[in-house]
């Protein structure tokens, strides 16, 4: 057993109202530089839907994450037999068009416009050629089904289902769709790690943050290829990949990174999981259906005391297996079994983790009023308005096992809250469907606390840094004490 | 920091100074060298075209050329016959004329050079037509065999070395036939060279001492032996024939092949990348907006759908 821990995470599904302020915190910290314009380290995409890049699911075209060859897990964008006659351009890199040309508006055209008969308008202006386009594409084109004939219908999880799945859906299409937001997973087998040439790319030790050295990327532009979920972004200013960083500096000083401290719907939970290293190629060589509750079974459960034990052999401090111990997202992934992993099949194991969302009826019209009614609120999860089969394409891996647990029990909190708090259910079936759903009352309990009452400290448990040690790893911070100097290595800059 | 650059870059200039100046003397003391005496200037220049009572090859024959034209214009004309003929000069106009061919510029050519060869043309011209030691090189009129030709072949392709040492003719020239990228491109394509020299002694004598600017600082150690000079005959006697027999018009064919080439090699690339990543959401909007518009009816004459 090899423990390492690992600052993971949730999105509660169910919980997101789709408003980005998640995505906006993010671009006013980190990506409001030139050449970050159309960088969106967090995005929020509308499912059903194409997403940002532009169907960034679909592998057969952009060929990221991993694949089984004769046994062996290999990178499907690169490899000795792929990298050399390509070695001046990498085919698989999404285009411009693919995620957008950033833009502007000539926002001085406002005031000096002369006087005249019509108002001044301004006009859009692109953000990297300076000149007036005509925008056809953005980083959320598609929000709430727009241009749903284009983008939703090309959704690449839909195709698990059958027709007559496909017209219920589009039938009814401009009521169903849930929001997706995404940041990277700071995967356990990140394929941008493995596939850079540079060795820029590296997992963190003691938190798994995944970063690339900016003084080290080559620019190969192969994290981009690699990337399944197309988070790591070139910056065409620098020369260099950029990716989320979990906002590193923040975590390090003990608070929550922008989009979680941000967020409005409160659907984000972060903390310690401990994990064993050991099994990370075994879990991701298997079929993708398995794939699931193997990467579960690799979560270990931090009040093992032998799992302790190894954790602290391995230089784990203390304060992080408490932290570990207190984790949501601990109950949320293994636990209650309610958060799952974001298309296992691509082979990275990503450690964030989606509560898929319920999608209660809210309303419906009846004649030309919209009626708000309590009545079969909570529909057959069978008959579920997103396909079950669509959120495991999602979610499970093509297995809508998993899946049907995490909404089940969902279904059976919801139902026995309501029939503790309004009443109008009756116990009796509240209980059976909690028993039915492997809930326990104080399971059910729990989970409500969590996902409705949660405070700020149980949403984000982040533990101490101790970046003292993490100096220790890589130099001994007594190596030049009372020695002399020879100044500076790297002289001091000032100013911008 | 300027003076610590600016003084490697004095000395560098010295040192290139110095080389100039070597390289200067060297090309004036090579110049002073080369003056020869007549006899071997008339061998080594003259002969190529020229004979003393041999009779008339490219150029005329030289018995007697004195009493034909003054001296001073003849010493003019050896030296810079390129600026004679360019100045309109009739005489040197009948002998173009002639001729058919311009007499090259000789380097290194000098007046007093000019004035030695006069002298000797002069003093040769005693001699009965024939009988001079310049009255040109006989050739062998027997008729080529098939093994003169593929002797000829090897000698200009190389396989067979030159005996005095010179160097392959094809290292320069190409002759149509010869298969693969053909030959050198600084000289001539030597395909129809049987043809402009009209016969077998001329162009024989030719080769026996080529006077060319390029040729004679080249072949003037290393003269081609009589029995090469046959097999070369041959050789090109056959590439002119071959090339009348087979007068297909090559420019065009070789446009063909190279635009049907292209054509090739790009379905070929096509095919071997067809799976390659050519953007997604372009492609995706395009295909989205034709099956709306098949999908969706268009409106008849009167607007209703």
């Amino acid at each position: 057993m090899d423990v390492r821990s690992q600052i993971s995470m949730v999105f509660h599904l169910d919980k997101c109202l789709g408003c980005h302020t998640c995505s906006v915190a993010c671009k006013n910290v980190w990506t409001d530089r030139t050449g970050t314009e159309y960088m969106w380290w967090n995005n929020v995409e509308t499912k059903p839907g194409t997403g940002y890049p532009t169907k960034w699911e679909h592998q057969g075209e952009y060929r990221g994450g991993w694949e089984k060859k004769n046994g062996k897990l290999r990178l499907k964008s690169t490899g000795r037999g792929r990298v050399i006659p390509n070695i001046f351009h990498n085919p698989s890199l999404p285009s411009l068009d693919d995620y957008y040309e950033p833009w502007t508006y000539k926002f001085q055209d406002l005031f000096d416009a002369p006087e005249g008969d019509d108002q001044p308008t301004a006009r859009p202006i692109s953000k990297i050629t300076g000149k007036p386009i005509d925008v056809k594409a953005g980083p959320n084109w598609d929000d709430d089904l727009g241009g749903s004939p284009v983008y939703a219908e090309n959704d690449p999880n839909l195709d698990v289902l059958t027709d007559e799945e496909r017209r219920q859906l589009f039938a009814i299409e401009r009521m169903v769709f849930f929001y997706f937001p995404r940041i990277c997973n700071h995967c356990l087998n990140p394929a941008c790690v493995a596939s850079c040439p540079s060795g820029a790319l590296y997992k963190r030790g003691e938190d798994g943050i995944v970063l690339i050295d900016q003084s080290v990327c080559r620019a190969w532009r192969s994290c981009v290829a690699a990337c399944p979920y197309k988070k790591s972004y070139f910056n065409w200013h620098t020369g260099k990949s950029e990716k989320c960083i979990l906002c590193f500096p923040r975590i390090e000083t003990g608070q929550a990174p922008a989009c979680f401290h941000s967020c409005v719907g409160r659907i984000r939970y972060l903390g310690v999981l401990l994990y064993d290293a050991e099994r990370i190629e075994a879990v991701a060589s298997l079929p993708p259906e398995e794939m699931v509750e193997a990467q579960r079974q690799m979560i270990l459960d931090p009040h093992d005391p032998a799992v302790v034990e190894a954790a602290r052999e391995n230089g784990i401090h203390d304060s992080v297996i408490e932290s570990a111990q207190k984790s949501p997202v601990y109950a949320f992934v293994k636990e209650w079994g309610l958060a799952l992993p974001p298309h296992v099949e691509f082979g990275t194991l990503p450690m964030l983790f989606y509560v898929p969302p319920l999608l209660p009826v809210m309303s419906k019209m009846q004649g030309d009023v919209v009626v708000t009614e309590s009545e079969g609120l909570f529909h057959d999860i069978d008959r579920a308005r997103a396909p079950l089969n669509y959120l495991g394409r999602l979610f499970g891996g093509g297995n809508t096992g998993a899946v049907d647990y995490a909404l089940r029990k969902q279904l059976a909190v919801r139902t026995w809250r309501r029939s503790v708090t309004v009443g109008d259910i009756d116990r009796e079936v509240a209980l059976r469907m909690l028993s039915e759903a492997d809930c326990s009352i104080e399971q059910a309990e729990a989970i409500y606390e969590l996902t409705a009452l949660c405070t700020f400290e149980e949403r984000f448990v982040i533990p101490p840094s101790h970046r003292e040690e993490a100096i220790e790893m890589l130099e001994d911070p007594l190596e030049h004490k009372k020695s002399v100097g020879f100044g500076f290595l790297s002289g001091p800059r000032r100013g911008l | 920091m300027s003076r610590s650059t600016a003084r490697p870059a004095r000395a560098l200039s010295r040192t290139l100074l110095w080389l100039v100046s070597c390289l200067v003397g060297l090309v004036a003391f090579g110049a002073e060298a080369r003056a020869e005496d007549p006899a071997t200037d008339f061998k080594q220049i003259c002969s190529s075209c020229h004979t003393i009572g041999g009779g008339v090859l490219t150029g005329p024959d030289l018995r007697e050329v004195s009493k034909r034209q003054k001296r001073d214009w003849l010493v003019n004309f050896i030296v810079d016959p390129g600026a004679v003929l360019d100045s309109g000069d009739p005489y040197a106009a009948d002998l173009l004329a002639v001729a058919g061919q311009r007499m090259p510029n000789i380097p290194g050519m000098t007046r007093s050079r000019a004035e030695g060869l006069l002298d000797l043309i002069e003093a040769e011209s005693v001699h009965e037509p024939g009988k001079s030691r310049f009255a040109g090189m006989q050739i062998s009129d027997r008729p080529f065999t098939d093994r003169d030709v593929a002797a000829g072949r090897a000698i200009f392709t190389g396989e067979t070395s030159l005996v005095a040492g010179g160097t392959a003719c094809i290292s320069c020239h190409t002759v149509g036939g010869l298969g693969g990228l053909g030959g050198g491109r600084l000289g001539p394509d030597l395909t129809r060279v049987f043809e402009r020299y009209e016969d077998r002694r001329k162009l024989g004598v030719w080769l026996s001492a080529p006077a060319t600017e390029t040729m004679l600082p080249t072949f003037r150690e290393h003269p081609l032996e009589q029995e090469e000079i046959l097999s070369l005959l041959a050789y090109f006697e056959n590439a002119m024939q071959k090339e009348q027999e087979d007068d297909a018009p090559r420019a065009l064919v070789l446009v063909l092949l190279g635009v049907g080439g292209a054509i090739g090699a790009l379905l070929l690339f096509n095919r071997a990348w067809r799976d390659r990543f050519t953007g997604v959401r372009r492609c995706l909007v395009r295909s989205a907006a034709l099956s709306e518009s098949a999908r969706t009816p268009t409106p008849d004459a009167s607007g209703r759908v």
